[in-house]
């Protein structure tokens, strides 16, 4: 069953209870007040007769004779039969030996009539009677005169009462019926009203459950229901901001995949086309050599891949320890490898080296220096010239490369940190490159909580620069 | 009449290598290393076939493929991805094949044959020295002399002529002449070998290689 029905089906049924409950307490209160004050006015007339014998008694007495007494009673019977003339009214008069002295009934005297027995004198029993299709109230008292007693009993036909009270309950049922509908009505749409917003939420929770993460609930309430709605919107904006990231990082990976795949099968391709060439046709030196060379080379590059997606996975993987150390100590020591490598190409190597002394791990800005310097010096010319400096700028350290080589182009130079792009890639392949060398760059100088800026101009040159965080005053002193 | 081949690769060494290979069995062959160039000649030359990389600078191959699939010329993209995703782009953009980078060169040949046949420029008549092949009557002759030969010899043959120059292992006969669910020994090659050696008069062409299989040499 839906909420709206389950709220408007208990609201109707509590209401139908308390509404009929309430109205019948107060018919059948209003009855019995009713038939109290009749019971009440009944004895009080049958009092009144009783009072008016109990006058005559004394002169009874003196005479003492029982046609007399009856005379006397039929007189004051009609007497009051007459004052009470209304219709329903009874007067029976009956003596000891249960024969009538006066009746004026108009209907058969029930045979058994309890409120007579046990009746002592001065005493008033009523009894509620249904006769034919009439309800009567019996009272009746016993007086004696001259040692016989008599039942006087008055009775009063109540079946307006009752038949009023049939009236209010039929008044009551129609009432009922158009007071119930009314409230159905109005019940359905308040119901209907208030779980609107639920059903508005289920619908946007079932969009986002089919996979459309960007379906928000529109619910202007600032009732509960409006703040489960601002808590159900936040909540599907933090599952969206996940997703999205889950599927970018899922691509990056997906990509990086891709390149390691095609990096490793180009030179795979080369080696394998070349030694089943040399293998299947006929020897032939000229051939045979460019092969070898071929194999060789791209052996090397496989060779050289290999090594720099350890590195990169090192470096995803492990925690480094920091020591603090002088950027200038760590460049002057592989002075004589970076001279070496510069030389092979006839470039010139220009060192400019201040005393730069930050928490670093040694290794890793080693091959971020070499990493840089082999760039510089493929980007160059021979006879060019590449310069590494590093200066101590207002407590933050930089390490600079620069070169007057080709330059990168703008539309080049936001990519050149992804894995495996290569802004030539002719160039980078003819030097055994894979492209992984700036993101190895990158990730070391992530772990030194660094940056990387890049200025670079075709033709003009490139200066590559990390910028490490100015290192606070306290770890100065620190051993 | 050879046939011309296009071979767009950016790796300069894997284009050499491929072009080697289709220069020994007899295509003639031109080498681009873009997109953009290959769009140039592909619009200026006549070419029987095109052996497209799909990750090449400046246009990659999927792109360059949209643009000449009108000009009808068959296509099989050679590519290192090997995802099934890529290689449903690759046909439904109108490839005729597919070669997954490292390929064998015997591998590519074959189908470079079976695509050039769906589109009716295969060879009718194959020549080695005095011997010609008629495929179309399944006749060999000798010095314009009829030559019998049982159906697997003749298998035999097609496979050394179509790979003229180039060494077969006894297992990549038995593949391409016997099936891949012959389960016979390798001598049947040999001996296979030998009888053709002899109808042919091919002792000196049919090469026995070391270690490896046999070679029809020029």
């Amino acid at each position: 069953m839906k909420f709206w029905q389950k709220i408007c089906l208990f609201s109707i049924l509590t209401f139908i209870i308390i509404f009929n409950a309430a109205s019948i307490m107060v018919i059948e209160r209003n009855h019995s007040k009713m038939l109290q004050q009749e019971i009440t006015n009944t004895l009080s007339a049958n009092m009144s007769i009783n009072s008016s014998v109990n006058a005559v008694v004394p002169i009874l007495r003196i005479y003492d004779s029982i046609d007399y007494e009856k005379t006397v009673l039929t007189n004051i019977a009609n007497q009051f039969v007459r004052r009470n003339s209304d219709q329903g009214s009874y007067l029976e008069i009956a003596d000891d030996k249960d024969k009538t002295v006066f009746s004026n009934l108009d209907f058969a005297m029930p045979s058994e009539r309890e409120e007579r027995n046990k009746l002592a004198p001065g005493e008033i029993k009523y009894i509620l009677r249904d006769i034919g299709e009439r309800t009567l109230l019996f009272t009746a008292n016993v007086t004696d005169i001259n040692h016989k007693s008599y039942v006087f009993s008055y009775i009063k036909d109540v079946t307006p009462l009752y038949a009023e009270r049939m009236d209010q309950y039929t008044f009551f049922v129609q009432m009922d019926v158009v007071a119930c509908l009314i409230y159905i009505i109005v019940m359905f749409f308040i119901s209907k009203g208030l779980t609107k917003p639920i059903e508005t939420m289920v619908r946007s929770a079932k969009e986002i459950a089919q996979g459309d993460f960007s379906e928000r609930v529109h619910l202007k309430s600032r009732d509960e229901i409006g703040v489960l709605a601002t808590n159900f919107n936040e909540m599907a904006a933090v599952v969206e901001d996940k997703i999205i990231e889950l599927e970018r990082n899922n691509g990056e990976k997906q990509r990086f995949i891709n390149n390691i795949t095609h990096e490793l099968k180009t030179p795979l391709t080369s080696i394998i086309g070349y030694a089943n060439y040399m293998r299947s046709t006929k020897y032939d030196e000229a051939t045979f050599l460019e092969g070898l060379n071929v194999i060789y080379s791209e052996g090397k590059r496989l060779e050289s891949l290999a090594t720099k997606l350890m590195d990169l996975i090192l470096l995803k993987d492990h925690q480094f320890q920091m020591k603090k150390g002088n950027l200038k100590d760590v460049v002057t020591e592989l002075e004589p490898s970076l001279k070496q490598i510069v030389a092979s190409k006839g470039i010139q190597l220009e060192m400019d080296c201040q005393d730069c002394r930050l928490p670093l791990e040694k290794d890793l800005i080693k091959i971020v220096i070499f990493n840089l310097i082999d760039n510089a010096v493929k980007a160059s010319s021979e006879e060019g010239k590449v310069m590494i400096r590093t200066l101590d700028q207002r407590g933050s350290c930089i390490l600079e490369v620069a070169d007057e080589g080709s330059g990168i182009s703008q539309e080049h130079i936001d990519k050149i940190f992804e894995p495996f792009y290569m802004a030539d890639k002719a160039r980078t392949r003819n030097n055994n490159g894979a492209g992984l060398g700036l993101s190895i760059c990158r990730s070391i100088a992530d772990i030194h909580h660094a940056e990387i800026e890049v200025d670079s101009e075709v033709g003009v040159g490139t200066t590559i620069r990390i910028v490490f965080p100015p290192c606070r005053e306290g770890s100065e002193d620190a051993p | 009449m050879k046939k011309r081949i296009l071979i767009v690769e950016d790796d300069i060494h894997i284009s050499n290598i491929i072009k080697m290979n289709l220069t020994l069995v007899g295509y003639e062959t031109e080498q681009v290393y873009d997109g953009m160039e290959a769009l140039d000649r592909i619009k200026g030359g006549k070419f029987d076939l095109i052996l497209l990389d799909v990750m090449i600078p400046r246009m990659d191959g999927f792109e360059l493929m949209e643009k000449i699939r009108p000009m009808q010329i068959p296509v099989i993209f050679l590519t290192a991805k090997n995802a099934v995703f890529d290689k449903v782009i690759g046909l439904k953009l109108g490839a005729d094949d597919y070669m997954v980078k490292p390929f064998e060169a015997i591998e590519l040949l074959a189908r470079m044959e079976t695509v050039l046949r769906r589109y009716g420029k295969e060879e009718t008549i194959m020549s080695f020295q005095d011997i010609n092949v008629y495929i179309d009557k399944r006749e060999v002759t000798v010095r314009e002399e009829v030559v019998e030969l049982t159906p697997k010899e003749y298998e035999l043959l097609l496979v050394l002529l179509k790979n003229k120059n180039i060494a077969l292992s006894r297992e990549q006969f038995i593949e391409k002449v016997w099936g891949g669910d012959f389960y016979g020994e390798t001598r049947t090659v040999d001996m296979h070998i030998k009888s053709l050696r002899k109808k042919l008069n091919l002792q000196d062409h049919i090469k026995t290689i070391y270690k490896i299989g046999y070679r029809l040499e020029d």
